[in-house]
């Protein structure tokens, strides 16, 4: 019984012309969902390639480490061109500098703003729209449009039990959706090795795993659906309201959580937090140049120095001052951000929090999570350059002497070597994503929501239609 | 009124009544019984109840209290077993517009629990109820209301249920199909089936039935075997009921009594 009705379900989707129609465009998005980001990460690799290269080429013929202008650049990485997450949005270049402020630029939107038009061919956007509209189109009359069409009635004047008869019919639609997608899912996989992505099994695995989300948020929108179309009298008012629930969960609700989370908690901004820090910077240089003033009329040249004695003692004083403030500076500015960065994940987890009530901001996060791309992408960026910077200045202050490159230091006594430097001596900076491991672990939570969602939808389905008036 | 027969009535109607959730009282206390080889016709103007009574052998609604059995199963207790021993043919037959009639037999005869039909077996009863061969295989997306309705009659003979249930079967069918469905229904009933059938066809409904009963607002107002109709200007009783009952019911009542 369970058999028939299944495939009396793939038969009737199957065969009908809104299937294959709406299967052809969703097969072609899919396609070029593949197709784009493949073509993307080569893009991306070749301009990071370059850009390394061209790093260490503008230090040629340079003889001081002290003046060197040395950036590093975050790696693309293969599933951020399928799924982009935030890696379009944030700087992939960072200024290394021995003190003062890390700022990553050149995003991929603002050096190429056709990008940040054409994001939404990415995989997990076209999942997200794509699959849920799909859903809706083939279950909104899954239950009240055989009724209109007079076919429950015939069917529930034989002896079919209407567990039987439900059960068949979210397997039976679910296994006509899903199934040939896969036909356009696996060429697109077969596209990224021959566009020249990396894929190694880590990354085959998560992409499966992306592939089973999308899956599941297929069932969710799918079995939504029939619980809708069960619990509505006309498939055109189920249409209507799984319209209103779709453009809720797919545009409101990610949207309206992220102006709930900016209300709830005042993140300061990157400008207000530099203002801060400049107004006590100025400040301090004001108390250090009285200091300097103070220390001048208080200990002139004595008697026994020479006027060099004297500067040098000068310059020293004033080296000291400048160390001390430099240190006080960036105390203040890593707790200034510190304070950012705490403020700041509080409103990302009041806004995830809130979207997660919509299963398309789930999806989303449960693929950018796996694709490594989730928000979380920034600060481990951010933390591996400041990491890194460490590596680096330490690297400078021994080329350089200790004075990391100051512009107090150096002077007329580096004029006789005249030697350049090497810039492969520099430290190399490479972007150590997380392991696949940590990444699917990060993804669970989702991951068990979309199942609850499913679950939930399910057995709404379900018991409606165990009440359900077949006549 | 016979009710002298020893065998078990297939189709079996015991205080019948079925009063709607809005109030409507659309079936007040009706008994009947049809038994194996005959066919019982229910009359009726619109709204007078027929298709409530269906759907109460159906299970498709609960009675407000009495019974409908099926061999002796009561309907809403073990609708299962019950509706397996029917076969339906409703007002207006719908199937799925996007399978060919073939398919569509195809479906329904498993859901039906027949599983062991062929290709030839569809085709020929397809041809017993008169579709032409052409239209076999085609979508039954362009097909026409009575070709429709044959279709159901098929899916309805397919299932050889002992009991048939047919609502106003003939609508939409033109005179040759008519007749021609007058026929099956007369083998059908040779055949030994019990056939609860709802009609506004005074003379197919004379013709074939064993007993016709007269339905007005819920109620059974007149019943009658084929003998007692034998030389009975049944149409012209049909209509005093029906005028009759609406004007004063008693009086009505009491002239044809
Ligand atoms: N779901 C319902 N809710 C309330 N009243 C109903 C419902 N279905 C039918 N009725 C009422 O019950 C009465 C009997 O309706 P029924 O459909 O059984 O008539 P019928 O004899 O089949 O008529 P027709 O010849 O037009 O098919 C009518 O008054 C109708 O309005
Ligand atoms: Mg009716």
């Amino acid at each position: 019984m369970l058999k028939l009705i299944i495939e009396k379900e793939l038969r009737e989707i199957l065969g009908s012309t809104k299937f294959v129609v709406t299967f052809s465009v969703c097969a072609t998005l899919i396609l070029i969902a593949f197709y784009v980001g493949g073509r993307s990460y080569d893009v991306s690799r070749s301009d990071y390639e370059a850009a390394v290269a061209e790093n260490v080429k503008q230090m040629a013929g340079l003889t001081d480490w002290g003046r060197i202008d040395h950036r590093v650049f975050l790696e693309p990485q293969p599933l951020g061109a399928l799924v982009t997450g935030i890696a379009n949005d944030i700087g992939r270049t960072t200024e290394v500098r021995t003190r003062g402020e890390l700022n990553s630029e050149n995003s991929r939107f603002n050096e190429d703003p056709l990008f940040a038009v054409f994001r939404f061919l990415d995989l997990e956007f076209i999942f997200g729209i794509v699959l849920s509209l799909f859903a809706i189109l083939f279950g909104y009359d899954a239950i009240n449009g055989e009724k209109e069409r007079g076919t429950l009635r015939l069917s529930f004047a034989n002896a079919v039990p209407r567990d039987k008869y439900i059960l068949g019919k979210l397997a039976g639609s679910f296994l006509a959706l899903s199934v040939p997608l896969l036909i356009p899912i696996l060429i697109g996989c077969l596209l990224l090795p021959i566009l020249g992505v990396p894929m190694e099994s880590g990354d085959w695995q998560r992409l499966a795993m992306i592939i089973a989300c999308g899956y599941l948020y297929l069932g969710v929108f799918l079995a939504l659906s029939i619980f809708i179309s069960a619990m509505t009298e006309h498939s055109s008012s189920s249409f209507l309201l799984l319209l209103v629930v779709w453009i809720i969960a797919v545009l409101i609700v990610p949207r309206t959580a992220v102006l709930v989370s900016g209300r709830a908690v005042d993140v300061p901004t990157m400008d207000e937090i530099n203002f801060e820090k400049n107004r006590i910077s100025d400040q301090l240089r004001r108390e250090d140049d009285s200091k300097l003033r103070a220390y001048w009329s208080e200990n002139p040249q004595t008697g026994t120095e020479t006027r060099d004695q004297m500067m040098t003692r000068f310059r020293n004083y004033w080296s000291e001052l400048a160390d001390a403030r430099e240190q006080e500076v960036r105390a203040l500015s890593a707790r200034l951000s510190e304070d950012r960065r705490n403020r700041e994940r509080v409103q990302q987890r009041i806004a995830l929090g809130i979207s997660r009530i919509s299963p398309t901001s789930v999806f989303s996060l449960a693929a950018t999570d796996l694709a490594g791309t989730s928000l979380e992408l920034q600060q481990q960026y951010q933390d591996q350059v400041s990491q890194y910077r460490d590596d680096y200045t330490r690297f400078i202050e021994e080329k350089t002497g200790g004075s990391g490159g100051f512009w107090f230091s150096g002077g007329s006594t580096d004029e006789a070597e005249e030697e350049p430097i090497d810039p492969y001596e520099l430290p190399v900076f490479e972007f150590d994503a997380p392991t696949a491991a940590t990444l699917v672990s990060k993804s669970l939570l989702d991951l068990g929501l979309l199942t609850i969602f499913n679950i939930v939808f399910f057995v709404g389905a379900f018991v409606a239609f165990l009440r359900y008036d077949v006549r | 009124m016979e009710d002298t027969r020893t065998d078990s009535p297939l189709l079996e109607a015991i205080n019948l009544t079925k009063r709607y959730e809005d109030g409507t009282l659309a079936l007040d206390d009706v008994s009947f019984k049809v038994y194996p080889g005959e066919v019982y016709a229910m009359l009726g103007g619109n709204g007078a109840g027929k298709t409530t009574t269906i759907n109460l052998f159906l299970n498709f609604i609960e009675p407000t209290s009495g019974e409908a059995r099926v061999d002796g199963i009561v309907t809403h207790v073990d609708p299962l077993a019950a509706k397996s021993k029917l076969a339906y043919v409703s007002e207006n037959v719908m199937l799925y517009p996007n399978f060919t009639a073939l398919q569509n037999l195809d479906y329904f005869a498993r859901l039906g629990g027949k599983t062991s039909y062929s290709k030839d077996d569809y085709r020929r009863v397809l041809t017993r109820v008169g579709l032409e061969e052409e239209a076999h295989d085609r979508r039954l997306k362009g097909f026409s209301k009575g070709m429709r309705q044959k279709c159901g009659i098929a899916i309805a003979i397919l299932k050889d249920a002992p009991a048939i249930l047919l609502d106003e079967p003939t609508s939409g069918l033109d005179p040759k199909a008519g007749l021609e469905f007058t026929r099956l229904l007369q083998s059908l009933r040779d055949e030994g089936r019990a056939i609860l059938m709802s009609t506004h066809d005074i003379f197919r409904a004379k013709d074939i039935s064993n007993t016709v009963g007269i339905m007005n607002r819920g109620k059974i107002v007149m019943q009658k075997t084929s003998a007692e109709l034998e030389g009975v200007d049944l149409e012209q009783i049909y209509v005093e009921y029906m005028a009759g009952y609406m004007d004063d019911a008693g009086v009505a009542a009491e002239e044809v009594a």
